[in-house]
């Protein structure tokens, strides 16, 4: 018998700082809008089993979109891309999820993103607190140095695999190994951006003095890191929520920098938690 | 207690050649290099995803292409049939613990796929300190 998903693709074009994007994205559910970032070099797969969560779609109206240059969205089609190097900025990301936000016509979403998903999640939050519900920052930190490097997509090795294996222990050693083996395809795809994504992650995004402008109790932020992320370990996700009015910090245990892919059935107890706090917070 | 070097290298040798994963893409898996554990050093040269020889007592002179370097102790973390966080890989341990990556990154960037799966085997072998 043939078994279809319940999740549907579709795409959308939207003009962001004059760039023309013709965007990807997968949705199932209703209700609330939770709107989901995947990390940086990667696509909409990260969300595979959220998109497919019965108990969350039932209330929530869940969302996953690929950021152009990844997946199935495509670089910008009204510019020569290929003659310049890619580099994002935060304001410039962050326009593009406002404008994609805004055509989706999602009233009050909650914004989710991992990596430099959660980074850009604390962007949004301290930029725009009246346009979002709420933000869950998943192994994010106001600043995350280290990771802009140029071995992500050097010449002479496989940029492929290096993107796949570079982030291979950044997963937990408990995450089930298909979960791994999945996560670690999807980073052989997405090699090209990957570099330019980290130069958001590892050097525009730097909110070290921002923290105490973030307006917490107007747009709850609720943060979330994994205990085997080397990467913007817990500490690093503890201390940003600290400073945070009203921050909240829930340390994940046994599961690593890609939750939501290497382990969702972990990740989902937790995240059941962020939004009911969220709930608890803003109804 | 601590294994005999040479069994350490017999038993890493025949989980590395037996190993389905590295085994899928081993053609032109040829490197060398050394496991730098405080107490011994090793050197280990593939062939084509196959173990070419373990070198239990490296001399001054021996050549390899990049080199890992740490303590005895975090060795041992490393050899844990379920590492504890920051020794759970070469990166972790080498942004969070003090693991030094030593020598010609590029080869060991070229063979990333098949090293990662490989130095995972510790977990299976143990450490001979």
């Amino acid at each position: 018998m043939v078994k279809h998903s319940p999740v549907t693709g579709r795409y959308v074009t939207i003009d962001v700082d004059g760039k023309e994007y013709k965007v990807f994205y997968l949705h199932n559910g209703q209700g609330q809008p939770l709107i989901c970032q995947h990390t940086a070099g990667c696509h909409n797969h990260q969300w595979r089993g959220l998109l497919e969560d019965d108990e969350i779609t039932r209330n929530y109206n869940v969302i996953a979109y690929d950021l152009p240059r990844h997946g199935k969205s495509d670089p910008p089609h009204n510019t020569e891309w290929w003659k310049e190097e890619y580099k994002l900025t935060a304001d410039h990301y962050c326009n593009f999820i406002v404008k994609l936000c805004d055509a989706l016509e999602l009233k009050e979403p909650i914004f989710m993103g991992s990596s430099f998903g959660g980074n850009v999640a604390l962007q949004l939050a301290l930029r725009r607190p009246d346009r979002f519900k709420a933000v869950i920052p998943v192994e994010a930190a106001d600043y995350a140095p280290g990771f802009y490097l140029d071995w992500w997509r050097h010449p002479h090795a496989n940029a492929a695999q290096v993107c796949g294996s570079g982030v291979w222990d950044l997963m937990a050693p408990q995450s089930p190994e298909m979960d791994r083996w999945l996560t670690w395809h999807y980073y052989t795809q997405g090699s090209e951006a990957f570099k330019g994504d980290l130069y958001f992650y590892s050097v525009d995004h730097d909110l070290r003095d921002e923290l105490h402008n973030i307006q917490g109790r107007k747009c709850p932020v609720i943060m979330m890191t994994g205990t085997y992320d080397y990467l913007t370990p817990p500490e690093a996700t503890e201390n940003t929520a600290r400073q945070i009015k009203g921050g909240v910090y829930i340390e994940m245990t046994d599961i690593g920098h890609f939750p939501m892919s290497e382990n969702y059935d972990v990740f989902r107890v937790y995240l059941k938690e962020a939004l009911r706090i969220i709930r608890e917070r803003t109804d | 207690m601590k294994q005999d070097i040479k069994s350490w290298a017999d038993k890493y040798e025949s989980l590395t050649n037996g190993d389905e994963t590295i085994g899928a893409m081993a053609k032109y898996y040829t490197c060398s290099f050394m496991f730098d554990m405080g107490e011994c050093k090793v050197i280990i040269e593939m062939h084509d995803g196959k173990v070419k020889h373990i070198n239990t007592d490296p001399g001054p002179l021996d050549a390899y292409d990049f080199a890992l370097r740490a303590s005895a102790a975090t060795w041992r973390e490393f050899a844990q049939p379920m590492p504890r966080p920051m020794f759970h890989g070469i990166w972790a341990a080498s942004f969070r613990e003090d693991l030094k990556i030593e020598g010609n990154h590029l080869v060991l960037m070229k063979n990333l796929r098949n090293f990662t799966v490989q130095f995972e085997l510790l977990r299976r072998s143990g450490v001979p300190v």
